[in-house]
């Protein structure tokens, strides 16, 4: 048979993202699948070199929306680690507290995704809906839905209203019952099970070879994960453990993050106890950055974010390297897609949650004949977005 | 046109086209249509294909590479089509105005027609931008 | 548990330049010993190649190669330095670990710095740029 080229991309309507694969197919058979990336770049290493240090947490953040604490997270662990600052206690449990709470976001994002790109939308509306309530959180800790701004060098920008403690738990109790919830649906759906297992397999010496990090090696049976073996804030403090399954194909992909989520919540639960009992400052004043080199990591969602920060002793980095989980998860493709059908192709694909930014009030036009339909619509929006809020809280 | 886009109007279908932003525009406008905000009641809807499509939703710097991509996508429209640039990238470069591979010049290849600025903006402030639209459609 | 001695006591006449921190040990080796020192850490330590670094300091360029041992939390990081700022080549290490491919053709796209040894030395991310990015992180930029 003729081996045939399927280009998918840079715009497809099942890529979020712009990206360019190139599949070589035989029949039906993947036998190749070539990428071209970079339609997403926009140079942050470059960029950060000509920033201050406080500046560059800010720039980072906008590296990724989906991880936007991971990276400033990593960022300022390569920092401290070039000046050897100690961070006070509760902003230690602060730190864990955004970014489990980010693992839950991104976790459900990513179910939800995988449900639309196997053709099940309702997983992608379900999973959807209970990602609401914790950006409601973020909402409540940090004053935005995303790009947080929490973090900075020594500490935390913002600390947790001991007022809004009993509110959190009450949205995360809720979100407990609906995790544990989707755990059994995750277990026991005949769709999922029929189209995930089994498909895309990736297996432990792939893994290994491709040097490849977070959910995507633990699915696969590499028990990796920074949070563990390199404790930094308050996870040598707080009780969780590492998920790891065998087989490494897409299914196993699913209840490694699964039951992450669950254990995050474990974790943020934690927090928001000691949050309630510790008080103190929570950001010590770094005066001046030594020269010297750092490395910080922090374990996303997603995988292990590396920063690299190298500095001269003036307020700014002269290098600063910055390596996204996506970046070594990508490759694996290569490995994971041959010899599949094209049709699941797509899922392995989306399988490592891949995320191509890493590897990267309204202006009025015209103020007057305002119709009072439209004027309607928007009332209506919030009436219901207000409805459904109370549905969901129960008040 | 006015009778055109008054008929336009009545049920918005958007394009999607990510022009290197940092995802987080994306999953909000994603968000939109999951059951917590759900515009889809008002007729709003996203589909796959450009060719289907009224409005485009714009995010991102638009850097050197995407940006030809870009342009052929706005060419492929149906004419009359709406461009909405959604977050503070499109409409000022956001952080990144020092890159080396940002486009200047984003009108040279998009002209976008109405701007929706925060880093990103609340859904509240995107259906709030659509309706803006809505409102200069209906004249 | 610190295994940081007993690569020092293997490897210790191929590097120089030590800095020694807790969990991290930066070193110097010279481009004909990287290979053999890339294949101990990778194939006999279990250690992950995190990514690559690459920086453009007075003496030449530097690429610091940070390896992670996962089961202690250490760091191992050998730095190759090219005083040769006009053609700058070293021996690629992607024969040993698969995962440098993307690594080091992301370090040909922005330093220009040839691979020795690369299966598929082409840009990455400057593949059908229309404009090209240039070597945007040298000091002195070619384009």
């Amino acid at each position: 048979m003729s081996k045939n080229t399927i280009p998918v991309g840079p715009f497809h309507p099942l890529l979020e993202e712009a990206e360019y694969f190139t599949l070589q197919v035989d029949g039906e058979t993947v036998v190749d699948i070539d990428l071209d990336i970079g339609w997403m770049h926009r140079g942050h290493e470059f960029i950060s070199e000509q920033k201050t240090f406080t500046q560059s947490i800010y720039l980072v953040e906008r590296i990724c929306g989906i991880c936007s604490t991971s990276h400033p997270i990593a960022c300022v662990h390569a920092i401290e680690d070039v000046c050897n600052v100690e961070i006070p206690e509760r902003a230690c449990y602060i730190r864990t507290l955004v970014g489990e709470l980010e693992r839950i976001h991104s976790h459900l994002l990513w179910l939800g995704l995988a449900g639309h790109f196997i053709g099940y939308d309702t997983v992608w509306m379900w999973a959807w809906k209970y990602r609401e309530p914790v950006l409601q959180m973020f909402e409540i800790i940090s004053g935005n839905r995303n790009h947080y701004g929490m973090m900075r060098v020594g500490g935390v920008a913002k600390d947790v209203d001991p007022a809004a403690v009993p509110e959190l738990s009450k949205i995360l109790d809720m979100i407990e019952k609906k995790m544990i919830m989707i755990a059994k649906v995750a277990n026991d759906d005949p769709v999922l099970k029929s189209r995930l297992v089994n498909v895309g397999v990736l297996s432990k010496q792939d893994a290994i070879n491709f040097c490849a990090v977070g959910p995507t090696s633990r699915a696969s049976g590499v028990p990796a994960d920074v949070r563990r073996d390199e404790p930094n804030d308050a996870y040598g403090l707080v009780d969780f453990k590492v998920i790891v399954t065998e087989n490494g194909d897409v299914y196993d992909k699913l209840v490694v993050r699964v039951l992450e989520i669950i254990e995050s919540i474990k974790i943020v639960r934690q927090c928001l106890d000691k949050l309630a009992n510790i008080q103190g400052p929570i950001l010590n004043n770094v005066k001046e950055i030594p020269p010297g080199e750092g490395i910080g990591r922090y374990e996303a969602p997603r995988g292990e974010v590396f920063h690299y920060v190298r500095t001269d002793g003036t307020n700014r980095p002269i290098r600063h390297k910055v390596r996204a989980p996506s970046f070594v998860n990508i490759p694996t493709f290569m490995a994971s897609c041959k010899g599949i059908p094209i049709a699941d192709a797509l899922i392995t694909l989306a399988a490592v949650d891949p995320c191509y930014c890493c590897t990267e009030r309204s202006l009025k036009v015209v103020d007057h004949n305002r119709d009072s339909l439209n004027i309607n619509l928007l009332a209506a929006s919030r009436t219901r977005t207000e409805e459904i809020r109370r549905e969901i809280h129960g008040r | 046109m006015g009778w055109y886009n008054k008929r336009l109007a009545k049920s918005i279908w958007v394009f999607h086209v990510s022009a290197s932003p940092c995802n987080n525009c994306d999953i909000e406008i994603l968000d939109l249509l999951t059951p917590y905000y759900d515009i889809e009641r008002f007729g709003i809807k996203l589909v796959g294909s450009i060719r289907h499509a009224d409005v485009l939703l714009l995010s991102g710097i638009v850097n050197q590479k995407v940006g030809p991509m870009v342009q052929r996508i706005y060419q492929q429209a149906p004419k009359p089509v709406f461009v909405v640039g959604v977050g503070t990238c499109p409409s000022s470069g956001c952080c990144f105005n020092d890159s080396y591979n940002i486009s200047q010049n984003r009108e040279e290849f998009i002209p976008i027609d109405l701007y929706i600025p925060g880093c990103p903006p609340k859904p509240e402030a995107m259906i709030e931008g659509v309706v803006k639209l809505v409102e200069v459609l209906n004249g | 548990m610190d295994r940081t001695d007993e690569f020092l006591k293997e490897m210790g006449n191929k590097i120089s330049e030590q800095i020694r921190k807790p969990k991290r040990l930066y070193f110097r080796v010279e481009n004909k010993d990287l290979l053999e020192v890339v294949e101990y850490l990778f194939k006999k330590m279990a250690c992950r190649l995190s990514t690559a670094t690459a920086t453009e300091v007075h003496r030449g360029i530097e690429v610091l190669y940070q390896f992670s041992h996962d089961a202690s939390g250490c760091y191992f990081c050998p730095r190759v330095v090219m005083t040769d700022l006009k053609n700058p080549v070293m021996s690629s290490i992607t024969p040993v670990v698969r995962g440098a491919e993307w690594i080091e053709r992301e370090m040909f796209d922005f330093w220009g710095i040839k691979f020795e040894g690369h299966p598929r030395m082409e840009p990455l991310l400057a593949r059908e740029h229309p404009k090209g990015l240039g070597h945007p992180y040298r000091f002195r930029r070619t384009t």
